[in-house]
């Protein structure tokens, strides 16, 4: 039973233990969460932007697998990304406001009012690339 | 547990380092702070139980722990207003324990002093007579100095947590204090020494240390503070080399 | 360092250096963090609006691409996204891994590392960038 809180360092894990924590301590872990499959999914990115390269059969085949088909299944991965950098970004600019002063001591406000507006932009952008890829 | 009796829960280590919780009943009528019930406890159940308090009225910053998992000082946690008869008494984290709920502060003072927490005063003056300061400039960092050094800030940091040698929230708070006195002049000492890997840029405003800073200093508004004074003189520093 | 009616005086020379190196360039790196975010807001919105909306012409395929990037101010354009979002990325996770209180040693090659990797990327996609706006489609 929480043999964490006699050692003098925590850890990394200590940033997971949102229990009893304001909202900024969960916006702190998931922005570097978030950001780490940014980062990761930005390399990926790079790697099939290379295939350019190889002509236009290739690469729009790859496209064409990933958007309609056998691996269409990637759409899921596709919206949790869209997610996460909604995410990332409103919460990056909350920080960025706190980092000029602002809102320090209305975090939990400022962080509901940005995270809403970034999920409605989210729904509407899924909503219009839905509309071309059903189309 | 009947509805006369708080249920006490205290996290105990002994000399050998082995760690276990202990249980007890306190009266409801007899205390209202957690500190009080901690010292009826030693008074009436269990000599043993270690602690570390002074001044019981939030002054001397000794008695920080870990209340139902959110660091406070016992002495000004009214137990009644923690919503719930359980009450579970940690020491404080992110510190080495030498029994019970007594934690080691050496580190934490040693950071503090790191930071230059005093008037530095450069060029020969005569020092018979006092420096001048309005109210107002007096204003201007009132609410740093009103820090206790109780350490709880560092114990809800969780940079702290994951890198031991950040210097932490009331050290950084501590170092703004002093570079917005106006009879300071060493504001360029500190700053050389916070505008590094383990100073200001370590700190990502998760605000807990606000949350849980029982005088307001704000820590996280402090290391705002200071993160731009340091912007200012590092690129200015930087300008100033290529004239 | 002398102390004289209660106030400490410093001059330079005595000043120690502090107990464990706190080096410089934190401040800043993490300034340049927060400025590379704004603009990075408004590139991803671009770029999100392009690849996936602009309604019924959005840049997905080879040829869309291509003649996107013929246009220079689009070349340029991406250029710059790729220099920023790569220094972005890269100096957050220095900032991940610095938190995780790495020893100053560590850190030193995590810093050499991650600017060899910065360098390389922004050359190669610059170069990449290039070659494909010169690609003449069939």
């Amino acid at each position: 039973m929480e043999k964490n809180t006699s050692e003098s360092k925590e850890g990394i894990l200590g940033w997971a233990k949102f229990k009893g924590k304001g909202v900024g301590y969960f916006g702190f872990t998931f922005q570097r969460v978030s950001g780490v499959v940014i980062l990761f999914y930005l390399y990926l990115h790079y790697t099939v932007l290379s295939n350019l390269l190889h002509g236009q059969a290739t690469y729009n085949s790859i496209v064409q697998s990933i958007t309609y088909g056998p691996y269409d299944l990637f759409i899921v991965f596709d919206i949790l990304l869209a997610l996460v950098i909604f995410y990332h970004g409103a919460n990056g600019i909350r920080l960025a406001l706190n980092e000029m002063g602002i809102g320090l001591k209305h975090n939990k406000a400022f962080f509901v009012i940005f995270e809403s507006i970034s999920m409605v932009l989210l729904l509407l952008f899924l909503y219009y690339a839905w509309l071309f890829v059903a189309a | 547990m009947s509805e006369k009796n708080y249920e006490f829960v205290v996290k105990r280590k002994d000399d050998n380092g082995k760690e276990s919780y202990s249980s007890y009943e306190v009266p409801k009528d007899k205390i209202s702070t957690v500190l009080e019930g901690l010292i009826y406890i030693k008074e009436n159940f269990d000599q043993t139980l270690s602690f570390r308090y002074s001044c019981r009225m939030e002054i001397c910053g000794s008695c920080g722990m870990e209340v139902n998992g959110k660091p406070r000082t016992a002495c000004s946690t009214i137990v009644s207003q923690l919503g719930t008869d359980r009450v579970k008494v940690d020491p404080m984290k992110h510190y080495e324990v030498i029994k019970d709920l007594v934690v080691d502060m050496d580190p934490f003072f040693t950071k503090y002093s790191e930071g230059l927490p005093y008037i530095i005063r450069e060029g020969e003056e005569d020092y018979s007579s006092e420096i001048p300061q309005t109210p107002e400039q007096f204003k201007e960092y009132e609410q740093y100095s009103m820090c206790i050094k109780c350490g709880l800030c560092m114990a809800a940091c969780p940079i702290v947590g994951s890198d031991e040698d950040y210097m932490g929230p009331a050290p950084l708070a501590a170092v703004l204090r002093y570079n917005k006195d106006n009879r300071d002049q060493g504001s360029k000492y500190r700053l050389e020494i916070v505008d590094g890997d383990e100073g200001t840029s370590r700190c990502h405003f998760v605000g807990e240390c606000t949350e849980v800073c029982p005088k307001g200093v704000d820590p996280s508004f402090a290391i705002q503070r200071l993160r731009m004074q340091g912007v200012r003189y590092e690129l200015g520093k930087f300008f100033r080399r290529r004239k | 360092m002398v102390i004289c009616g209660g106030v400490i005086k410093m001059e330079n020379k005595t000043l120690k250096k502090p107990m464990t190196s706190r080096g410089t360039l934190g401040t800043v790196s993490w300034f340049f963090q927060v400025i590379s975010g704004l603009f990075l807001v408004f590139f991803v919105g671009v770029h999100l609006y392009l690849a996936h909306i602009d309604f019924g012409h959005p840049i997905v395929f080879y040829d869309s691409v291509i003649n996107n990037l013929k246009n220079p101010w689009w070349l340029l354009f991406y250029i710059a996204f790729v220099w920023v979002v790569t220094y972005h990325g890269l100096n957050g996770l220095k900032g991940i891994l610095y938190d995780m209180g790495t020893r100053p040693k560590t850190r030193k090659y995590i810093a050499y590392i991650l600017v060899a990797v910065y360098i390389v990327t922004v050359i190669y996609g610059t170069i990449l960038a290039i070659i494909v706006s010169q690609i003449v489609i069939p």
